[in-house]
């Protein structure tokens, strides 16, 4: 083959040679040496590793999702030691982020409580994601009144301010960990139910979901096996973002007392004594800390989830 | 238009109505009823059960569950919002009192996120690709990422304590009342709870402008010899309107969600902190009032949007 194309440098036509021919020749000279490689990485992975931003938020986000896993590693303290002669002390090489009221460290409070504070929003935006396609791409496919109830469910849940309707259900059902996983999940399915439902529908027209239409597929085969796949970009980047929106909720409800009891160390729980105008004041290190570290940590799901959207997007792809 | 506006609110009603039903039906659940809050448990102990349910009879407690929802609903109506359980006031009277302070600091944060929303997302788009963009994208996604009440504590720390410009705060002090003297007590919360609705604003104007100026109009437009910022403003700014004042209607819930938190904050004396208050003493019929007006609230608001949506821009009210 290569016998009886004219190599580099040979060409006979009187054409000018551009830049392209001679990267034409670059490439062909790879070939024939045998170091050329096609990328083995889809472009999924290339468009979202040469998103800088993104990047940074996936650094911090395993920095601190690592931090919170390998707490007892990292400290020496236990989040509800109480000890009454170290109270209320600023930051020292002991107590790296000072002591509370109670004389417990807070340093130590903010790794554990990283542990309940994501497990929630995590948890609860994959519960959420997980409803919301189950019911989104099934009754989107379906059609007819299965669609128009849920599509009406949906709607009365969204015209809730959501914080209003968890903090109703909070009201009802009790204060505790599950509840809140539960309260999310149940207020929160409804945005990644729409979207999949939308995205649904305008897959189920293409050609190939009527070829396996008319190979006699069940609908749930089709639906789940055939369709979701293709929609799973714009799924992920949902997920991710509701995580983002899930801790921030966690955060504000637990700031208030009414989230998580208080007994369990969470972000927001850590942050409920700033109330206190006297705290807040003279006792920066029991709420700056945590409130910085709430929203790197928010800021990081939300660069990733950006990059996602970004590497996803079939209309930004060139 | 009216034919427009009326079927807006044939499928507003139903959905209004099926609201009010899920919270009456959530409201019988709770703990109690009306008996039980009027007699002391004390009392209750030694009273014989028949004298109880005669009780419940007489006030239609007995009564079939839809029969109940029908008498709520027409008191409802007409203005009768039921009773506190901790403070024993009618609901409508709390409601009247606390919503003009919520109403003054929602309508301020829409104001300024609108108003920096559009200016900041308009930078954004014409200077696109370069560092004043990136720069102002970054900071747009900062802002959605800092909790809007850990904002607060830093505004107040900073400018409340330390520099002791504004008031901690509060919404007036005793004695001085008029607009001047409350307008230092407004601006911070107000700002703070503009922040993330700007960053959305922002983020939006920009796409939505974008996608503006890339039409065929202002390629005509700037042929003609137009001058560029009649071209960006006049064609480009007004096109993309339309989609941003949608999107902040579709926001407005946010705005009431997060004006809860930002008055526990500001110690601000309106309905989220008294929804707050409520929720915390579990007065279930103020917390189910409250949530239902605000329901009410927003579905009201989004026909107002969708009304001005398809006054600015015929294709809406003619394409559906």
């Amino acid at each position: 083959m290569t016998a009886t194309l004219p190599g580099p440098g040979t060409r006979t036509t009187a054409r000018p040679r551009t830049r392209h021919d001679r990267q034409f020749d670059r490439i062909r000279a790879r070939e024939e040496a045998g170091t050329f490689k096609a990328p083995v990485q889809g472009r999924f992975f290339s468009k979202f590793r040469s998103n800088k931003l993104a990047m940074i938020g996936l650094v911090v986000f395993s920095v601190i999702v690592l931090a919170s896993i390998c707490a007892p590693l990292l400290t020496t303290h236990d989040p509800q030691q109480i000890n009454l002669r170290a109270m209320l002390q600023p930051p020292s090489a002991d107590h790296w982020f000072g002591t509370d009221r109670t004389g417990r460290d807070v340093f130590a409070r903010v790794l554990y409580g990283g542990q309940v504070s994501i497990l929630v929003g995590l948890g609860s935006a994959l519960m959420a994601t997980i409803i919301g396609v189950l019911i989104g791409i099934y009754t989107a496919y379906v059609g007819g009144w299965v669609d128009a109830l849920a599509m009406r469910i949906s709607e009365i849940l969204m015209a809730f301010p959501q914080i209003i309707l968890v903090l109703m259900l909070v009201a009802i059902l009790g204060q505790s960990l599950s509840n809140l996983v539960l309260i999310f999940t149940l207020t929160g399915w409804g945005g990644i139910y729409r979207m999949a439902r939308a995205r649904m529908l305008s897959l189920r027209e293409e050609d190939y979901v009527q070829a396996l239409r008319a190979f006699g597929l069940a609908p749930a085969l089709i639906a789940y096996k055939h369709i979701l796949p293709n929609a799973l970009g714009p799924i992920m980047v949902n997920t991710t973002l509701s995580t983002a929106a899930f801790i921030l909720q966690e955060a504000g409800l637990s700031f208030l007392g009414l989230g998580v009891p208080l007994s369990t160390p969470t972000w927001g729980n850590i942050l409920n004594v700033a109330q206190d105008l006297r705290v807040l004041e003279n006792n920066w290190w029991l709420w700056l800390p945590v409130g910085i570290v709430i929203s790197l940590f928010v800021l990081s799901v939300n660069l990733i989830g950006d990059g996602l959207r970004d590497a996803t997007d079939p209309s930004q792809q060139g | 238009m009216l034919t427009y506006i009326i079927r807006r609110l044939l499928t507003l009603i139903p959905m209004a109505l099926v609201i009010s039903f899920l919270v009456y039906g959530g409201l019988e659940l709770t703990p109690g009823d009306a008996v039980s809050h009027m007699i002391p448990p004390e009392m209750a102990g030694t009273l014989p059960p028949e004298r109880l349910d005669a009780l419940r009879d007489s006030l239609g407690l007995n009564d079939p569950f839809i029969v109940r929802y029908g008498i709520w609903l027409s008191g409802l109506l007409q203005g009768n919002f039921g009773y506190s359980l901790t403070a024993g006031v009618p609901i409508r009277q709390i409601v009247l009192d606390r919503l003009p302070a919520t109403l003054e600091m929602a309508a301020a944060a829409l104001v300024f996120s609108t108003l920096f929303g559009l200016i900041l997302g308009t930078i954004s788009a014409l200077t696109r690709g370069t560092t004043a963009d990136h720069t102002l994208t970054v900071v747009g996604m900062i802002g959605v990422s800092i909790p809007e009440f850990f904002f607060g504590l830093v505004a107040i720390l900073v400018f409340a304590l330390n520099l002791g410009w504004l008031p901690v705060g509060g919404r007036m002090l005793p004695g001085y009342e008029t607009f001047f003297d409350r307008l230092p007590h407004l601006v911070m919360p107000a700002l703070v709870l503009s922040i993330m609705m700007t960053a959305g604003v922002m983020r939006y104007t920009r796409s939505s402008m974008l996608d503006a100026l890339s039409k065929e109009f202002v390629k005509t437009a700037r042929s003609k010899g137009m001058p560029e910022w009649r071209v960006n403003l006049l064609h480009g700014l007004r096109v993309a309107l339309t989609p941003v004042i949608v999107l902040i209607s579709f926001r407005l819930p946010i705005l009431i969600g997060g004006s809860v938190i930002i008055e526990e904050v500001f110690q601000w004396p309106g309905i989220g902190s008294e929804f707050i208050a409520a929720v915390r003493s579990q007065d279930y019929p103020l917390v189910m009032m409250i949530a239902l007006l605000s329901v009410i609230a927003v579905l009201l608001a989004s026909l107002i949007v969708d009304i001005l949506t398809a006054l600015i821009d015929p294709r809406v009210r003619l394409g559906e």
